[in-house]
């Protein structure tokens, strides 16, 4: 006789779950990433993009580029900047938590001072003075 | 939706990605069920009705995530091409592609039903193993 074979786990599904959980910290989703304290980069902008899924700036520091990740664009837009604040060649100083990978030329800014101007795309997060 | 207004979206590129997770939902849902049949589980279902109808859910699942991926990757494509977890995906797409072409010739029947032997469970197993690793590439896209 035949037995109906109800839906057994799948040891595949089990494994990809669990290679989700185990590596928490590569992510520029979110802060995991991160190092808690603040710092602080400055050079030369060498490209913006202000789009989904977030916004970034690469930064010529030094002869290293650097990956900065602002906020995703209509939060960015919020904090009035756009394409069309900064090009390539801008000085800018970003403020905000590098990469916990030191080897990792990446933050995540929470602040960012262009032109004379700064925009605060995570306000809520801005070190306080 | 051209590229330029995804790009700059609040509420579209959410929606586009939210219905790119619901394809891949409904894919590997019916690929793992496909595959878990040929491979001799899930017997009370009636095989060959069962695996048409996981057929025609997963192409159009693949479908749905196609037309949503392809506009996601338009919006920063230079960006994604160079990005590792992204190649191991659209790597394993074209293997499962290959995976399956293989199940079709050699291990069907004349009707394009797979066959209930040895070769059709081993492609079937393969397939889990590719898709698994898409599913999981795909989420990793977002992380290096």
């Amino acid at each position: 006789m035949r037995m109906p074979s109800p839906l057994r786990p799948v040891p595949g599904l089990s494994f990809a779950l669990v290679l989700a959980t185990v590596f928490p910290a590569l992510a520029h989703h979110g802060w995991s990433w991160t190092e808690d304290e603040f710092s602080e980069i400055e050079g030369t902008i060498t490209q913006v993009y202000v789009g989904n899924p977030h916004a970034t700036l690469d930064v010529d520091v030094e002869g290293e580029i650097w990956r900065v990740e602002l906020a995703p664009p209509s939060q960015t837009m919020r904090a009035g900047f756009t394409e069309e604040t900064a090009k390539p060649g801008d000085e800018v100083t970003a403020i905000g938590n590098r990469s916990l990978d030191e080897n990792e030329r990446r933050m995540k800014a929470v602040r960012i001072i262009v032109n004379g101007s700064t925009y605060d795309v995570y306000p809520s997060r801005v070190p306080s003075n | 939706m051209p590229t330029r207004a995804l790009r700059a979206s609040f509420y579209a590129y959410p929606l586009v990605n939210a219905t790119h997770v619901l394809s891949i939902g409904a894919l590997l849902t019916s690929v793992v069920l496909m595959d878990l049949r040929i491979l001799g589980f899930l017997s009370a279902q009636n095989r060959q009705p069962f695996l048409k109808l996981m057929r025609r859910v997963a192409l159009t699942a693949f479908c749905g995530a196609v037309a949503t991926g392809v506009p996601m990757f338009a919006i920063r494509a230079s960006e994604y091409f160079f990005n590792p977890a992204f190649r191991l995906k659209m790597l394993l797409i074209v293997l499962a592609g290959f995976n399956l072409v293989a199940l079709r010739v050699f291990a069907s029947e004349p009707d394009g039903t797979p066959s209930e032997k040895g070769g059709a469970r081993f492609f079937a197993g393969l397939s889990l193993v590719l898709w698994l690793g898409v599913l999981v590439c795909g989420r990793f896209i977002g992380f290096l």
